[in-house]
């Protein structure tokens, strides 16, 4: 059982150093996310974030073909990350869980 | 999870082979043993416990002409490049698989992380990986051909690398997969094969071989060695 205990450990190490590569890559990231409203036929955008729990909307006008493209990416790597870095999360859970119990295995 | 994994190992793969790396790179560790289940086909083999580490060896990075960014090619599947220990070797992240780049250590050696400018990550340079390059064989995988050391020498070559792990849990995890493998090459006749490979170490390598073998009780297969 000695190898499966050591790889247990080791992976237990991997998923820690995981979850602070995603948390260090979703800081990265720039914040907020475009929104686009229509107002008198015309669209603007709009970054909103989150600022002190409170949601805060920031006029950025007509944003660029390229900045909307460049916030979708975004968009879709934090959606990415964070569902990445949950998973390893449970992952530390699990294997915490399981090493708690090594003297029995 | 592990259908999940392998098929996330098989799209990392894929990648590789249409940016061209695939006949650059030796797929080696226990991912190895996987692709070695087609290899066997006339036999049963079961590879032995796996992690989710996919070691890539890089036999000659100097070879290496053309320049493919990989962690920007892998950005899209939610890898993330993470550095490992205080000497700061470069690992490709997923919760379902971690991708590691080794070179063979050659000279005197260093721990320092040795640069792959050309595909934007950096390598461990290990010990006696060069043994793995002496002979590989290509699997067919989907449609992309996979390089892997031939088992003959991944199996000496992790009884070589027991003996000089600091971790027993590593040591024995070596271990076992090189004995598993060494009875499968037996059962499906290549113990010729398996003599060449081993006839064909430097003699202090030979020694670690037979070393590991009795250690682990395997007289039999030691003196088919020594034989």
């Amino acid at each position: 059982m000695q190898p499966i205990k050591g790889i247990l450990r080791e992976e237990l190490n991997n998923s820690l150093h995981m979850k602070e590569s995603y948390e260090r890559e979703l800081s990265k990231l720039p914040i907020g996310s475009l929104v686009r409203k229509k107002i008198k036929d015309h669209y603007y955008y709009y970054l909103v974030s989150r600022v002190d729990g409170r949601v805060k909307f920031e006029y950025r006008g007509k944003a660029s073909k390229a900045e909307v493209k460049k916030n979708e990416e975004v968009k879709v790597l934090r959606a990415k990350y964070r569902n990445l870095l949950s998973r390893s999360k449970k992952q530390i859970k699990f294997l915490r869980g399981t090493l708690r119990g090594e003297k029995t295995i | 999870m592990e259908k999940k994994q392998y098929n996330l190992c098989i799209k990392v793969l894929a990648k590789f082979h249409k940016a061209g790396l695939l006949k650059d790179i030796i797929l080696i560790g226990s991912w190895a043993l996987v692709f070695y289940k087609d290899y066997f086909s006339n036999i049963t083999y079961r590879p032995s416990i796996r992690t989710r580490d996919i070691d890539l060896l890089i036999p000659n990075p100097l070879k290496i002409k053309k320049k493919v960014d990989i962690p920007e090619l892998l950005k899209g599947d939610g890898f993330v490049v993470g550095f490992r220990g205080i000497q700061g070797y470069m690992a490709l992240e997923h919760p379902d698989l971690i991708i590691e780049f080794l070179v063979p250590e050659l000279g005197r050696g260093t721990t320092k992380p040795y640069k792959l400018d050309k595909l934007a990550v950096n390598a461990q340079a290990l010990r006696y990986l060069n043994f793995l390059t002496d002979k590989t064989i290509k699997v067919v995988v989907g449609t992309m051909t996979l390089k892997l050391p031939h088992p003959a020498y991944y199996a000496l070559h992790k009884l070589i690398v027991s003996q000089k792990r600091k971790d027993a849990y590593k040591a024995d995890k070596d271990a076992n997969a090189a004995i598993d493998l060494l009875k499968a090459l037996i059962r499906n006749k290549e113990t010729k094969d398996l003599q060449k490979a081993y006839k064909s170490a430097p003699p202090k390598w030979q020694k670690l071989i037979l070393k590991t073998l009795t250690m682990r009780g395997e007289n039999e297969l030691a003196e088919l060695f020594s034989a």
